[in-house]
């Protein structure tokens, strides 16, 4: 197999969005026709094209695709959602709105559809209805941990925190293990002044992966930042969160240090500029 | 009468860290100095692009701007954001706090959205900025800014806007187009890797010199 096919295949597993590194590759494969080489795999490689094309916006080249994969596969769900896509990636909104229901219609249990439905609604701005219609869908999928994380991304984006928090949660209960979660929900709290329940995620973070620059900052910005606070001695209804639910000062001190040291071993590789602006910072 | 003066290499930095995230909010600082009674926004320094709602890490990174404005004789005069609807050209609410966190640090501090889908087709001399000033306690956008007169919005004391050359515009362009954006880097992705270099971009800086 030609080596980019095998980075096409990387880029396929990891789910990255890299339309115009996808393009690229893809080039000399349609243009030499070696992307028969990929043998039964060719045609997840046409769909993986065909996403790239138009999301670089390359309508003509996605239309030349879709007209190989029908030709192939017609009348099948998966290729008319496609259609769906490039009605929307071309402007016409309807159009796909039509196919998506249609693919409902024959099947309702087709989430690819259903959450293109929610997508568009996205896309239009419509994202009280966008978040209604994703939360009647983790209703019944519940176990859609990818629902739960665009359903935290659209409560960000209306500074719904509470709500982003709640669903990072569930996230969390399905994939416990996984930093990248914690680390989403120390900084939902942080922002809602969870101070308490920041600090315990972001130790979280640098406790399930290593030398992990983000937590560590976390963790020193939020011990510092309680310090602060418990020595300033301010009235229950000013904080957000409760000063008992807290480690002790000495505690807080060490942990203090412990990120500052983590750090500074981290930025040993760094930049001048950074470096200092770290060095600078840890005082 | 403020009159800020936008540099090719802020405006480029600011456009090619949107380019890189076309499917996500970006955001990030203009720094700069005040020359001969202007306030020319000299250098962008790229904040994130993923959760760009949350404080945290805004906060840190923010700090460590100030150390670097601070050891190269820099202000802080500008915060940058590009939405994630291409069709909203408003500061959302996070951004406007964030806006309002760099006027506290800066008075003179202004506030802009990139207008990411009005970069190709804008009018001669116009940037894809949309100019906010802080004016009766609220972000008013200055209409008319970077259009060569006083801008509408700011009251009493309306601000002027304007890029340095024409060439910013030019500049911008052909990077873009030749996706110069990759070599863009954030406090985001320095935060997964620490040697890319988020206050200076100092490859990309050479890369705008000689476009």
């Amino acid at each position: 197999m030609s080596s980019s096919l095998a980075l096409l295949a990387e880029i396929r597993q990891s789910s990255e969005r890299r339309p115009f590194e996808v393009l690229k590759l893809a080039e000399p494969l349609l243009n030499k026709g070696s992307i028969t080489q990929a043998g039964d795999d060719v045609w997840v490689v046409y769909e993986q094209i065909f996403l790239s094309a138009i999301d670089e916006g390359q309508i003509e080249l996605a239309k030349a695709i879709l007209v190989i994969l029908q030709k192939r596969f017609s009348g099948s769900q998966r290729v008319k959602r496609l259609y769906g896509l490039i009605n929307e990636a071309a402007g016409h909104p309807d159009e796909s709105e039509m196919l998506y229901n249609e693919i409902i219609d024959k099947d309702e249990t087709n989430v690819l559809a259903c959450k293109r439905v929610i997508a568009m609604l996205k896309a239009q701005g419509k994202y009280a209805q966008a978040i209604k219609e994703l939360v009647s869908y983790l209703d019944i999928y519940a176990n859609d941990y990818e629902g739960w994380l665009e359903l935290v991304h659209l409560y960000m984006g209306q500074h719904m925190y509470a709500q982003a928090a709640f669903c990072i949660e569930e996230v969390i209960l399905l994939q416990p293990a996984n930093h990248y979660y914690h680390l989403c929900y120390a900084e939902i709290n942080y922002t809602m002044g969870r101070l308490d329940v920041a600090l315990k995620e972001y130790l979280r973070v640098v406790e399930l992966s290593t030398d992990n620059v983000r937590g560590f900052y976390g963790v020193k910005l939020t011990a510092d930042r309680i310090r602060e606070l418990a020595k300033s001695k301010p009235k229950k209804d000013q904080l957000y969160f409760s000063l008992d639910n807290v480690p002790q000062q000495a505690t807080l001190e060490r942990l203090s240090q412990l990120a500052t040291e983590r750090l500074v071993g981290a930025y040993s590789g760094a930049s001048t500029a950074c470096k200092a602006a770290n060095e600078e910072w840890l005082k | 009468m403020p009159e800020y003066v936008v540099s090719s290499q802020a405006y480029a930095k600011a456009i090619l860290h949107c380019a890189k995230y076309p499917w996500a909010a970006v955001q990030g600082l203009f720094l700069g100095e005040k020359k001969e009674g202007k306030f020319r926004l000299t250098d962008a320094v790229p904040l994130s692009h993923n959760w760009t709602q949350l404080t945290p890490m805004f906060d840190v990174a923010l700090q460590q701007v100030q150390l670097y404005a601070k050891s190269n004789n820099l202000l802080v005069l500008g915060y940058y954001v590009a939405n994630e609807d291409p069709e909203s050209v408003q500061l959302s609410a996070s951004s406007a706090l964030f806006a309002k966190t760099i006027l506290s640090i800066n008075s003179d501090a202004a506030a802009f959205v990139i207008d990411a889908k009005n970069f190709k087709t804008s009018q001669a001399g116009q940037p894809a900025l949309v100019a906010f000033s802080y004016v009766d306690s609220q972000w008013k956008e200055q209409t008319g800014a970077f259009s060569g007169s006083a801008s509408k919005g700011s009251g009493k004391n309306p601000a002027t806007f304007s890029l340095e050359n024409n060439q910013a515009l030019t500049t911008a362009r052909i990077l873009v187009e030749e996706r110069a954006e990759v070599g863009i880097y954030d406090f985001d992705e320095h935060l997964e890797n620490v040697s890319l270099d988020w206050l200076q971009n100092n490859a990309l800086n050479e890369r705008i010199r000689t476009a």
